[in-house]
């Protein structure tokens, strides 16, 4: 990198880009004033900063949701899904890729379109199969649930990512003498860092947000995820913003975490990955 | 290492195995399930279900135009946010991919919108419209402000891309960031050298590079805007009158609310076949464009 | 815990020793979550109100200790508004719950066939006549309500001294009346939210079904042709009250969400809204010292005809005709609407308005609202609800078409044959 670079050009559009990410972090702090605020304070002075800093809501909401637990099984879900179907997907796409046959190309076709399927349309169907196959009720069952509904849009990625991966680097390892499982996972698959972060990102993103399917998939209390546990606190007439916000600040937390860390990696892709090749 | 065990058969069931298997219990088996009870009266709940052959599929066709309605909402909607997110989120990633100082940080923050769902993203936005945007129009008398926001067809449709935009950028600038860590950093500036402007490298030589993130964040932004659900629940209600009712909740209240589940699930297959048909029309134009390295 | 890791580690296995040689297809969850069969019995009962969950936990330990050998298992769904999508989600994940929900009337009808026939009940005797037509079908009892609840405008009994209102508007040029006076004070008469079509389609528009002279009656000439909503006076005369509603409410109506609007009402921004007994709770946590009361929701001069609150049954429970437990579930609410715990914690806890006549509520309990509502109930000045008799589907066409005549998109005569073809419309759709 060339260090004159850096002039007056790119420090005015620094400034603009800041400005214009301050934009976008204007709601949170709706969110993160509020969630200081009791529950009159909060509906009656929205805008305004809270009278006294008073961590209230956080104990309240800690314990009313039971949050540890909650917090295991939102992490434990997430968590395993990411990894199932970043073992799936690759797979998946490596041999939709580098094997084009006719049935494969349909394969494809059948992955794409499943992800414009409103997960609405499917989720009663969904129940009914859980019940014949006993998947409802418990963790492993939602990790297969999820990995299921996200496998599609993972292999996508991964089809999408995966072209831009060289052949030769392929033909060289079967010289080695490599069979084509360990080329894939000795070879192809440490290339595809970046986009596996790029998905274990946003597919843990979307698991961790989700409420629909907890909802009908968990039916036992001591398996709720924190957006289930969340929603212990609206009733139909009576919804208790204050602590809600506080347990959305603690349900950010993690996830925002998880993305500072990845994200480094993604960029470290950049002397790892593809271009290396 | 056993002939049979790299056979192509066996490779074929290894590597897609464990995938497609997930992918037809969860996915395939409801929806066809889903595509029998289109063809059925079913309540949802009833023991009986009875056959009514094309009836549903003739019902949404003939006589429902608050089904039409919702689609052209999804289509306009979808155009719009699907045009926006993608470019804004693309130009964030360009200028994050750029050796800015506080990079990862903006990286961040232009993601964090993500991190709200649910219900409460639907509440700091309405107390934002409702509360807020007047409470700055009275200050400063700028007409943006001072509209009426979410109380006319056209505020709300507007209310609600600006928040999926708010959303989708972020989500969409990971996917190019990703993707423009492909283009080698000598190809641009040896076109620099050469003389090529920004607008130039960026047309010629960074954008080719990059059409599979293209692609990729193409289809996710039409899949996301035409399955839009939960926004549109708890920003709008579908209001004013039913104006920014999405499919996904037409079709949820009619087989969840009004207890029409073959009704409802009739209308899903339709909204499939729509939407697939488009999205193969995208991705093949597209990959068209997509240059290999 | 550790069928999971069985589970996670196959998946996971099935990825790293492909690397190698060979591999494996990953395995499915499974898990099976059966009771122990023993001598104890449980009753699994799906609650419906998040409100009342930690009363009702309470009240499990109470009746658990009188009733050794029978547990309950309380199950309280979430989110409040999607009660009828998780019921259906447990149904089709065979794990339904004894004891259930239900609105009644045409919500009950995907439900019938699961009903237990309730009719040889004990409590029957004692319901009250209007909350008993919800689950009547065929001259059978299918449900118990839990609680009555009713629906009128809510007004800040300050604010109405301070305007100098004595007496309390019976009619609707009355009505328009107070308004002027609360105007004339420089307070806002109506707080109104018409961002969603619920408060308009069901609570709102219910007024203009309840007046008519048989409502039961009208609704089945609506189903069959013989009636019309376009040409009906009462119809006609509701839109006046709408208009007075408008007119002396606040201009962003269409944008004003429930949280607001009930802010501004517990805040004394504004003097009326409309709503009902279930606000307490709300209206006690942004303003517990609050003095508020309930007033009928007048269409015309007939002072007899509107003086008059909307009640129904706030939900019925119902069991499960399949139930192995159904006798014991029958027991259990048996003894909460007979024994003296269980009536107190309806009344007390739950905050429940009774709807049984062997049930005494103290005004104090209820609160404000609730002993207004009891008021009323006690006098016999009470009409029905009727919003779960409309087709299923047509409550959201009226609320948006409502929502136009409030922007003015359409006039009164256009909104009122809305009405007629979304009623048309949805009652031949099956």
């Amino acid at each position: 990198m060339k260090k004159q670079s850096y002039g007056m050009k790119w420090l005015s559009v620094e400034v603009v880009v800041i400005l214009v990410g301050l934009l976008f972090l204007a709601p949170f702090y709706f969110v993160l004033t509020n969630s200081f605020k009791g529950f009159a304070e909060l509906l009656v002075d929205t805008s305004g900063l809270p009278k006294s800093l008073s961590w209230d809501n956080y104990a309240r909401a800690w314990e009313v949701l039971n949050f540890p637990r909650a917090f295991l099984n939102s992490l434990l879900i997430t968590l395993f899904s990411a990894l199932c179907m970043v073992v799936a997907a690759s797979m998946a796409a490596y041999r939709l890729l580098r094997h084009p046959s006719r049935i494969n190309r349909v394969l494809f076709s059948l992955f794409v379109a499943a992800m414009v399927v409103p997960f609405q349309a499917i989720m009663i169907p969904l129940v009914q199969v859980g019940n014949w196959l006993q998947f409802l009720n418990s963790i492993p069952g939602i990790i297969f649930c999820y990995t299921g509904l996200g496998v599609s849009f993972s292999i996508f990625l991964y089809h999408g990512f995966m072209k831009s991966i060289p052949l030769e680097v392929e033909e060289a390892a079967v010289m080695d003498g490599c069979n084509p499982y360990g080329i894939f996972w000795r070879i192809v698959f440490p290339l595809l860092k970046p986009m596996t972060i790029t998905v274990i990102v946003l597919q843990s993103l979307w698991m961790w947000n989700d409420f629909l399917l907890p909802l009908l998939v968990l039916q036992k209390p001591e398996l709720q995820t924190i957006q289930l546990a969340t929603n212990t606190l609206f009733g139909q007439y009576l919804k208790q913003w204050d602590l809600a916000l506080a347990a959305l600040v603690m349900g950010i937390v993690p996830i925002l975490t998880f993305f500072l860390v990845l994200q480094k990696h993604v960029i470290q892709g950049i002397t790892a990955g593809a271009v290396k090749g | 290492m056993k002939r049979w065990l790299t056979s192509q058969p066996m490779q074929q069931s290894v590597f897609l195995g464990p995938a497609l298997l997930v992918y037809a219990i969860i996915m395939m088996l409801p929806f066809l399930l889903g595509i029998y009870y289109s063809f059925s009266d079913w309540n949802g709940v009833s023991s009986q279900i009875n056959g009514v052959g094309l009836q549903n599929y003739k019902t949404i066709l003939t006589d429902d135009p608050d089904f039409g309605r919702s689609l052209w909402f999804t289509a306009r909607f979808t155009v719009t946010v699907v045009l926006l997110s993608n470019v804004i989120g693309f130009l964030i990633a360009y200028v994050l991919s750029k050796p800015l100082k506080s990079r990862n940080v903006l990286r961040t923050i232009f993601f964090m919108p993500n991190v709200l769902g649910g219900l409460l993203l639907g509440f700091i936005w309405q107390f934002i419209f409702t509360r807020s945007f007047s409470a700055i129009g009275q200050a400063t008398d700028i007409g943006f402000f001072n509209l009426f926001w979410l109380g006319t067809e056209n505020t709300a449709f507007w209310g609600l891309v600006i928040v999926s935009v708010w959303q989708g950028a972020g989500y969409l600038m990971v996917i190019y960031i990703a993707g423009l860590t492909n283009v080698p950093s000598d190809l641009m500036e040896a076109a620099a050298i050469d003389g090529a402007s920004g607008l130039q490298v960026l047309r010629h030589i960074v954008l080719p590079l990059i059409m599979p993130a293209v692609t990729i964040c193409l289809f996710l932004s039409i899949s996301w805007a035409f399955k839009s659900f939960d926004l549109n629940f708890s920003l709008t209600q579908g209001g004013p009158y039913k104006s920014t009712e999405s499919v996904a909740m037409n079709i949820y209240f009619e087989a969840f609310k009004s207890n029409r589940y073959g009704l409802g699930t009739a209308k899903a297959v339709i909204f499939f076949v729509i939407v697939t048909i488009i999205t193969m029309i995208q991705v093949s134009i597209t990959k068209k464009k997509e240059v290999e390295m | 815990m550790r069928k999971w890791l069985t589970v996670i580690s196959a998946i996971m296995l099935t990825g790293s020793l492909l690397a190698g040689c060979g591999g494996k297809e990953p395995g499915t969850g499974t898990s099976s979550n059966k009771q122990p069969a023993g001598k104890e019995v449980t009753i699994k009962i799906m609650n419906f109100k998040v409100e009342i969950a930690e009363q009702f936990n309470k009240l499990k330990e109470e009746y658990e200790k009188e009733h050794p050998g029978v547990k309950l298992q309380i199950d309280t769904l979430l989110g409040g508004d999607d009660y009828n999508t998780q019921l259906k989600a447990r149904f089709a994940s065979g794990e339904m719950p004894d004891i259930f929900a239900n609105e009644g009337y045409n919500q009950m009808d995907a439900w019938l066939e699961y009903l237990e026939d309730l009719s040889d009940q004990p409590w029957i005797e004692h319901e009250v006549d209007i909350a008993k037509e919800p689950t009547l079908r065929d001259g059978k009892v299918y449900g118990m309500p839990v609680g009555l609840e009713g629906l009128g405008f809510l007004y800040n009994k300050d604010l109405f001294a301070q305007a100098g209102i004595t007496e309390l508007p019976k009619t609707l040029s009355e009505l328009e009346a107070a308004a002027q006076k609360l105007q004339a004070a420089g307070i806002e008469p109506f707080v109104n939210h018409f961002d969603t079509w619920f408060g308009l389609g069901f609570h709102n528009l219910n007024n203009a079904f309840a007046k008519q002279p048989d409502p039961n009656a009208f609704i089945q000439g609506l189903n069959d042709g013989t009636a019309s909503i376009a040409g009906n006076a009462i119809f006609q005369d509701w839109t006046k009250m709408f208009d007075v509603v408008i007119k002396y409410g606040n201009k962003n109506a269409l944008t004003t969400d429930y949280n607001t609007q009930s802010t501004l009402f517990a805040t004394g921004k504004a003097a009326m809204n409309q709503g009902g007994n279930w606000l307490q709770p709300v209206i006690d946590k942004l303003n517990p010292e609050m003095n508020v009361g309930i007033l009928p929701m007048p269409i015309n001069e007939d002072g007899d005809l509107n003086d008059r609150l909307f009640v129904g049954p706030a939900n019925n429970w119902v069991i499960y005709k399949d139930s192995p437990v159904k006798e014991e579930a029958k027991e259990f609410l048996n003894w909460l609407v007979s024994s003296e715990t269980g009536q107190t914690y309806l009344t007390k806890e739950f905050k429940f308005i009774p709807a049984f006549t062997n049930i005494k509520a103290e005004p104090a309990d209820l609160g404000d609202i609730g002993a207004g509502v009891l008021e009323y109930i006690e006098q016999g000045k009470v009409l029905g609800w009727h919003w779960s008799k409309y087709p299923n589907g047509a409550a959201p066409e009226f609320g948006a078409s409502m929502q136009k005549y409030v922007s003015g998109k359409i006039d009164a005569a256009a909104m009122l044959s809305e009405f007629q073809s979304a009623w048309d419309k949805m009652k031949s759709r099956k």
